[in-house]
């Protein structure tokens, strides 16, 4: 038993026929943190989550949410969780308030009050027929009846398609509130910088298979950076290139470029010998970070 | 009407319901309008005589009199059109039951929220039985009261009694295609699947009073257990009826594990 451990994977395997979906899966997700599940289309993001929510079943393995087994108790799990689908449907026929109010009756104890707050929040048009309603409309209704209920655990596919600017800002303060409250996120994504903005920890699937299980920090601080130094003279090579985790140091008269993987601390030193005009560095992307890991992978295979 | 399950696909069903309810009507009192100008043709009787034998059985089982009200309504009604009506009714509910929110896409919200999967199954079984229950309600009221304004002398209770029969046919083949939507959630699959079978079966019915090397398996066509018994003219035949409710059953019986097993695509 235990508490703080909210989603919880062991080996989960699953495969359509002869495909594979996922592969020996192992996560926890802990309680009060933004997990962020990224990998890109067709990785195994919404089979990790059809699985957990026990739409579909695993072929091996098994998992735990609030330490209760997902097949087993699947139906308290989902009184627990708030879920939006990526490929969102809604019934075209009804308006956005009956909508909310059917899935609210069907949970039990929705606040109504609460739900109107947030519709406020979203600028969401409750009484219009859900049939006229654009992509990003119908998105926000599909976010908001994830956290009416003010579940413990929220799963979303893909939150923020089809949301304009604002309103994905508007999305990352509830998450933030949602955080603050104790409650847990997971969502999937392929949107790298939106990880990196609201995320505790991520976890990298590829090809059905989780790469690496990492805080948002500890990721960037094994990546690569790209590093561009102005020198005032033209400095000598053989200062730079033997330093530690320094690599492909180019120097051009000048101009010095190379890459540094973790601390700038020893290539900082080594040019503080020279005069320095100026230092670039190039914040890596989680897009670089994803390729460093895979290229990790592949080489791993080879 | 949107506290569950159950009276949310009713609502979902309302205007299909009105407009099913509107042509049953109109076809009762129709041909209830009809039947006046027939009475006064007994030649008509003569040149059904003349016709072919598996004819005769498409136009219902022992018909002497077509002029009679028994007769008449038998062969207009009940042998043919309020059958066929109730079963592309039937069908069509219960290939979309569960197959249609599954392609759809919003058979996730239902099975995302705390509701066991059997309860999705017989709220929407609940709902073909009941929409069944009120077209057949409908009409029966449309056909009695033309009826009784026209005069004409028939049994509404055996009127009654011949909607419940066409009723559990058409439940027959309307929980079959429901069962298949539950075991694959492909509602054109259950669609064409399940109107093959009513054909096939009708023609097994029909072909089979006139062909010899089909008579002993007539049996196996639900529309024998509906059309042998005549029920317009004698009433309910407990054993008949009862083999079709019981079919609906085992159909029901089978989607709840069906849709339980099975991993679901949305």
């Amino acid at each position: 038993m235990n508490n703080d451990i909210i989603i919880n994977t062991t080996k989960l395997t699953k495969y359509y026929g002869n495909q594979k979906g996922i592969e020996e899966v192992n996560l926890e997700v802990k309680r009060g943190e933004v997990f962020g599940y990224l990998g890109p289309n067709g990785a195994g993001k919404t089979t990790t989550i059809r699985t957990l929510l026990d739409f579909i079943r695993p072929t091996r393995g098994s998992a735990t949410i609030f330490d209760l087994d997902i097949r087993q108790s699947s139906v308290e799990i989902h009184g627990r969780v708030g879920y939006l689908n990526g490929e969102l449907a809604l019934w075209n026929n009804m308006t956005g308030e009956d909508l909310l109010k059917y899935l609210g009756n069907l949970r039990g104890g929705l606040d109504w009050k609460y739900v109107q707050e947030l519709a406020g929040r979203f600028e969401c048009d409750l009484p219009r027929r859900i049939q006229g309603l654009s992509l990003g409309n119908k998105q926000k209704l599909g976010l908001l009846q994830a956290f009416m209920n003010k579940p413990e655990l929220i799963i979303l596919d893909e939150p923020t398609n089809g949301l304009d600017p604002l309103m994905q800002h508007e999305f990352y303060n509830l998450l933030s509130e949602t955080k603050q409250e104790g409650r847990t996120v997971f969502l999937s994504s392929h949107i790298l910088p939106e990880v990196e903005k609201v995320c505790d920890r991520v976890g990298i699937i590829r090809q059905g298979k989780l790469v690496t299980v990492e805080a948002i920090e500890t990721l960037k601080s094994h990546s690569v950076r790209q590093l561009e130094i102005h020198f005032a003279k033209a400095v000598p090579k053989e200062n730079f290139s033997q330093l530690s985790g320094v690599r492909n140091v180019v120097v051009q008269d000048k101009l010095l470029t190379c890459n540094v993987v973790g601390s700038l601390d020893a290539m900082v030193k080594a040019a503080a010998a020279f005069e320095v005009v100026n230092i670039i560095s190039h914040e890596p992307t989680l897009e670089e970070i994803f390729l460093t890991y895979y290229d990790e992978v592949k080489n791993n295979v080879k | 009407m949107l506290n569950n399950i159950f009276l949310k696909t009713l609502r979902d069903q309302r205007r299909s319901l009105l407009y099913w309810g509107i042509g049953l009507i109109a076809l009762a009192v129709v041909m209830a309008l009809v039947y006046p100008m027939i009475k006064g043709m007994p030649s008509i009787n003569q040149y059904l005589k003349e016709l072919p034998a598996s004819m005769k059985e498409m136009f219902g089982a022992g018909i002497v009199d077509y002029t009679s009200p028994v007769g008449y309504f038998s062969t207009e009604l009940f042998s043919f059109m309020v059958p066929l009506l109730f079963l592309v009714f039937g069908i069509g509910f219960g290939a979309s039951a569960i197959a249609g929110d599954e392609e759809k896409g919003t058979l996730g919200f239902l099975l995302a929220n705390p509701v066991p999967r059997w309860r999705i199954v017989v709220d929407k079984f609940g709902v073909m039985m009941g929409s069944m229950v009120m077209l057949g309600l409908l009409f029966w009221v449309g056909l009695a009261i033309s009826v009784a304004a026209i005069g004409i002398k028939i049994s509404l209770l055996n009127v009654a009694e011949a909607t419940i029969s066409v009723m559990a046919l058409a439940l027959v083949f309307g929980s079959f295609s429901f069962l298949l939507g539950c075991l694959k959630g492909n509602k054109g699959m259950s669609l064409g699947i399940t109107s093959g079978l009513a054909v096939l079966t009708y023609l097994l019915n029909t072909l089979g009073s006139i062909v010899n090397g089909l008579k002993d398996y007539r049996f196996l066509s639900p529309f024998y257990h509906y059309m042998e018994p005549n029920t317009l003219a004698n009433g309910l035949s407990p054993v008949h009826i009862l083999i079709l409710l019981g079919l609906v059953v085992v159909f029901f019986a089978f989607s709840i594990p069906a849709f339980n097993r099975r991993d679901i695509a949305v």
